[in-house]
């Protein structure tokens, strides 16, 4: 099991906007996005509402398959921003992997 | 699919030591202008920002991941960071065709040809034409992005520069929104198609319109082509996915993995196929990937060049 990472979301502000708490899960976004795969962005958003931040790391070449084609952030009800951040998630794992 | 970390640090090293993300020096890539005699001063300057040029070297490059994308091969891409920029470049350089790379220069001469006949007055000076670092955004290496861009918006805004043209959604959207943002220098940022300004005519013609993601999305610069399109009396299909609810074509993806580049882009290209009429893009990458189905696709520069 994972563990929960509280202050998770405040790390993140540095690459990206704090627009993760906006979502209520609806899926809208993993339903219209074309790479049709796992609940993707939906599930990585989810990760950073309850702190998942080892999930997103083991998982990170995923962030990678979005074309940035800006899809899910104009159909989301709840002007979450899911694809601006799936980019600032891009950001924070490589600035990860440089640390390393 | 490649390891993104490989993917991004050649990208990144490449734009640093070549100012271009395939490490192709610039005197190779662009070379469109020089059978013209452009003016170097007007009110606006046409920035190209060297897409178009680079689409022939996308697709050599695309060819050779193809063939090793998933592959053991795949693990020695981390060393490529190593082999400086202009070494790789020159190679991709001469596996790619002459005839390809005049082909990919023709969307910027038509380009040159609406504006000209649209009477804009513009300057072209190939020294201040440089990449905009809008691939390293996307991948989310803003260190690199940011000190890329900030060299490219000071050495224009020393040149004097005010209004910008630009001709593909991407080097359109770093420029009106990321620049700004990220460097601090503000350009007044306009794509081609909005400033032409022709006589209305009756083509009587039909076609498909693909609208890339950031002009038709990010951008919201739809509506423009599409009164553009509408004075030239040609008009078009319904596509379930267009202006900005448009469908990606796949290719932002070429580079960390080419079967889901291709998955996306076979899905887009049925879509547009539908009504059987030709398809028109206004973007380099679409341009490019789209062709890759054999689909009746061309760039709206060349539909317009052809009919005013
Ligand atoms: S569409 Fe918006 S609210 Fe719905 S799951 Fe995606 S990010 Fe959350
Ligand atoms: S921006 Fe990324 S996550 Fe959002 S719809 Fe496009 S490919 Fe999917």
């Amino acid at each position: 099991m994972s563990l929960v990472n509280l202050d998770f979301a405040e790390e993140l502000k540095e690459y990206s906007g704090d627009t993760a708490l906006e979502c209520f899960n609806c899926g809208t976004c993993a339903a219209i996005c074309p790479l049709v795969n796992d609940n993707f962005p939906r599930r990585m958003i989810r990760y950073i509402q309850v702190g998942a931040r080892e999930k997103i790391l083991e998982n990170s070449d995923e962030l990678w398959r979005c074309l940035h084609c800006g899809l899910c952030t104009h159909t989301c009800p709840r002007e979450a921003d899911p694809g601006e951040i799936i980019l600032g998630l891009k950001r924070f794992v490589l600035a990860n992997w440089r640390k390393s | 699919m490649f390891n993104p970390r490989d993917i991004i640090e050649v990208l990144a090293a490449n734009v640093r030591q070549t100012k271009s993300p395939f490490g192709i020096p610039k005197f190779m890539v662009n070379t469109w202008f020089k059978d013209l005699s452009l003016h170097k001063e007007g009110e606006y300057l046409l920035f190209t920002g060297l897409m178009y040029q680079f689409s022939p070297f996308i697709e050599t490059s695309t060819q050779y991941l193809e063939k090793y994308e998933d592959t053991k091969t795949a693990d020695y891409l981390k060393y490529a960071k190593w082999v400086p920029g202009y070494i790789s470049g020159i190679g991709l350089a001469m596996m790619t065709k002459g005839k390809e790379k005049r082909k990919a220069g023709q969307p910027l001469k038509n380009i040159v040809y609406l504006l000209q006949k649209s009477k804009v007055d513009f300057g072209y000076r190939p020294e201040l034409d440089d990449y905009s670092g809008i691939l390293l955004y996307d991948m989310g290496d803003q260190k690199e992005f940011v000190a890329h861009a900030k060299k490219v918006a000071q050495k224009l805004q020393s040149a004097g520069i005010k209004k910008i043209i630009t001709v593909d959604p991407h080097t359109a959207y770093a420029l009106k929104e990321l620049f700004p943002k990220y460097t601090g220098i503000s350009f007044d940022v306009k794509p081609y198609f909005e400033l032409l300004n022709f006589e209305p005519k009756d083509c009587s013609l039909e076609v498909t319109l693909h609208d890339p993601c950031f002009f038709g999305r990010y951008l919201k610069a739809s509506d423009i082509t599409r009164k553009q399109l509408s004075n030239m009396g040609i008009s078009l299909t319904n596509i379930r996915n267009q202006g900005e609810f448009t469908s990606c074509c796949g290719g932002p993806a070429e580079s960390i993995s080419p079967s889901l580049s291709n998955e996306i882009m076979e899905k887009r290209a049925k879509e547009l196929e539908e009504p059987g009429k030709p398809i028109i893009a206004y973007c380099p990458i679409c341009l490019g990937n789209l062709k890759k189905s054999n689909a009746n696709v061309e760039d709206l520069s060349s539909l317009l060049a052809r009919h005013v």
